[in-house]
């Protein structure tokens, strides 16, 4: 079985980010990127099925970033996937929801899969978005929010989470399936698995490559600003519960908020 | 775009409260761009539900009562939606920035091949050019991006960034036609109840909020709970508290939670890591409960009470029943 996992790179959350007022797009200079925390359950469910399901199960990355930043993914290639595709092209710069769903689309045709795992939000963009329009994309079932994934006689077989609790479904391969943390916490990379992701490869393809014509952003950036800023806080020492309490309760007559 | 679709996310026979702040909004939106206000709602209970919704400020309420959007994940709801849009003409879908939302709108842009902008907390119309006011990159930007080459344009829209208001003009309601020849791939097979969830976490107007401080699970009904009922809010957690198995996912709140913009929060035991903060960072009025006064919470509170929670938690709830 071949199983893609959808992996996008982020900047680092703990480094300060802006926007350039020129290009209107994200400053990454300087900033490391990192493997967007939601794709890294995504890998680590995957791994999980491969575990199960031995050595036929082959776990490929699909990541639509800069190539300068490919290096990257060997740190996915070290937690034990088995190759990486990179889908990189000027054109692509600046991709929306739209965009990037198109293109992961298309790779995943030319590349082909039985199940494509996703994360399900990016940390910078953060829409929510790709999974879903990749699935619609595709014409395959798109069964989001999932955790504890099965494999199940040519179905995939999985507990989705809702607001209140969870369903559980099953749909026929292919398909895409997006994850929550739920699967459980991402594996460590051990010494052999980081030796043995310097010899992976890391596939380049190029919009012409997946046949990627005419691509445009439906959305576009026209200004952005910071934050209203919040007043410092006020901050009491309670020396004990009813001295606390009252401090609170009064802070919230004095908003209305009681 | 001139016409505006609001999609009813509803559960058990009740709309969620950010429905009938879309329906409100819609309406204000929809006579800027000069077109009609419109909404979907479907599946059990949706002709009840569009009753309801009729004395919101909308032109029409689609309706569709079919026993397959319940049965089935999404595709079912993703034709009718479909079909609604384009039977309205080129417009603007708004859906509730919650999993159904994402999920109606991940679905719609490909259909419909429309633009998307998710986490929207206000709109600027300019002629019939539609933008939105979305934070992004954890709320540190506020920014303001536009549809371009698109017919159709989905927006995911913030719980509680819109009042509502009834009008009682009267909607009008219309059925919606099954789409002919359709079967679907994601059957539920069953559903299982975890947490009571009586107020979805992203809509509640105030969330109590418990992190590792609590030190286990029984703090969060014993303490929380009583103080988030008085004060008509719900329970939420930082990660570690459900890392640590003491509440269920869906309670967790920031980067890899939910995102929250309630008129207060209050954060009890949490220490205020940024992957937290991106999560509740706008809420009207931030307090917190801790007992270091320098945690990284107290950066962005407006109230920092130094103190243990178990001690002042239940003598404040008393305060707030009296
Ligand atoms: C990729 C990634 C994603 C993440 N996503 C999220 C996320 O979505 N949401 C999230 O919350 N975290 C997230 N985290 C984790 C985050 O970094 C922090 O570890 C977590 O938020 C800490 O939770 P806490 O504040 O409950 O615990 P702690 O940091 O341990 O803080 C506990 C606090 O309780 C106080 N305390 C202890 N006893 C008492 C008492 N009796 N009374 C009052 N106060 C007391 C302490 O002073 C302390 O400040 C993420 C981390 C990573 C790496
Ligand atoms: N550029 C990209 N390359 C690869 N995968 C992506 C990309 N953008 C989004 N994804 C996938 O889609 C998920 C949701 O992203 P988003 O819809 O942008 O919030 C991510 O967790 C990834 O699995």
């Amino acid at each position: 079985m071949k199983i893609v996992v959808t992996v996008k790179l982020v900047p680092d959350l703990n480094a300060p980010k802006s926007i350039d007022s020129a290009t209107k797009r994200l400053v990454r200079a300087g900033i490391e990127p990192v493997l967007n925390p939601y794709d890294e359950y995504a890998l680590e469910a995957a791994l999980q099925l491969k575990d199960r399901l031995g050595a036929e199960t082959t776990v490929t990355l699909l990541s639509m970033i800069p190539a300068s930043q490919k290096e990257t993914l060997r740190k996915a290639l070290a937690m034990g996937a088995d190759d990486a595709v990179v889908i990189s092209d000027a054109a692509l710069e600046g991709s929306d929801v739209s965009m990037t769903s198109s293109a992961l689309a298309l790779a995943l045709k030319k590349i082909g899969f039985d199940l494509v795992i996703c994360g399900g939000l990016a940390d910078d963009g953060s829409t929510g978005g790709v999974p879903g329009a990749v699935a619609e994309r595709l014409g395959i079932a798109g069964l989001t929010n999932a955790r504890k994934l099965e494999i199940e006689n040519g179905n995939v077989k999985a507990q989705r989470e809702t607001d209140t609790g969870y369903q559980v479904v099953s749909v026929a391969l292919p398909a895409l399936v997006s994850v929550t943390m739920a699967v459980g916490e991402p594996r460590y990379a051990s010494l052999k698995g980081i030796m043995n992701a310097k010899k992976k490869s890391i596939a380049l393809l190029s919009a012409a490559d997946i046949g990627y014509a005419n691509a445009a952003p439906k959305t576009e950036l026209l200004r952005f600003a910071p934050p209203p800023g919040r007043t410092k806080a006020r901050i009491v020492e309670a020396h004990d519960g009813a001295e606390g309490a009252r401090v609170i309760f009064d802070f919230l007559r004095e908003r209305k908020l009681v | 775009m001139k016409h505006v679709l609001v999609v009813v996310e509803h559960r058990k026979g009740q709309t969620r409260k950010v429905t009938y702040e879309l329906a409100t909004e819609a309406r204000a939106l929809a006579d800027q761009l000069g077109g009609t206000a419109h909404a979907i709602v479907l599946g059990a209970g949706a002709q009840t539900l569009a009753e309801s919704l009729a004395t919101y400020p909308l032109d029409v309420v689609h309706v569709a009562e079919d026993a397959d959007v319940d049965a089935y994940l999404i595709d079912p709801t993703i034709d009718y939606v479909e079909a609604a849009a384009r039977s309205i003409g080129s417009c603007a879908v708004l859906v509730p920035n919650t999993m159904f939302g994402r999920d109606v709108a991940s679905r719609l842009i490909a259909r419909l091949d429309a633009g998307m902008i998710a986490d929207v907390t206000g709109f600027d119309v300019d002629g019939e050019r539609l933008a939105c006011i979305a934070p992004k990159l954890g709320g540190a930007t506020i920014t303001t991006c536009a549809f371009v080459n698109c017919d159709y344009a989905v927006a995911t829209v913030r719980p509680n960034a819109f009042s509502a208001q009834t009008s009682g003009s009267g909607a009008r309601i219309e059925a919606l036609q099954k789409p002919p020849d359709r079967t679907y791939a994601m059957r539920v097979e069953s559903e299982v109840e975890e947490a009571s969830g009586e107020i979805g976490l992203e809509e509640a107007p105030v969330v109590v909020s418990g992190g590792r401080g609590l030190g286990g699970p029984e703090p969060f009904t014993t303490l929380l709970k009583p103080l988030a009922d008085a004060l008509g809010g719900a329970v939420g957690a930082s990660r570690a508290a459900a890392d640590a198995g003491w509440v269920p996912y869906s309670l967790q709140i920031g980067q890899t939670g939910k995102t929250v913009s309630p008129k207060l929060y209050i954060a009890v035991g949490i220490s205020g890591a940024i992957q937290h903060k991106v999560g509740m960072r706008s809420a009207g009025t931030i307090i917190a409960v801790n007992k270091d006064a320098t945690a990284p919470i107290s950066e962005f509170s407006d109230l920092v009470v130094a103190g243990d929670a178990f001690a002042i938690i239940p003598e404040l709830t008393k305060l707030v029943q009296t």
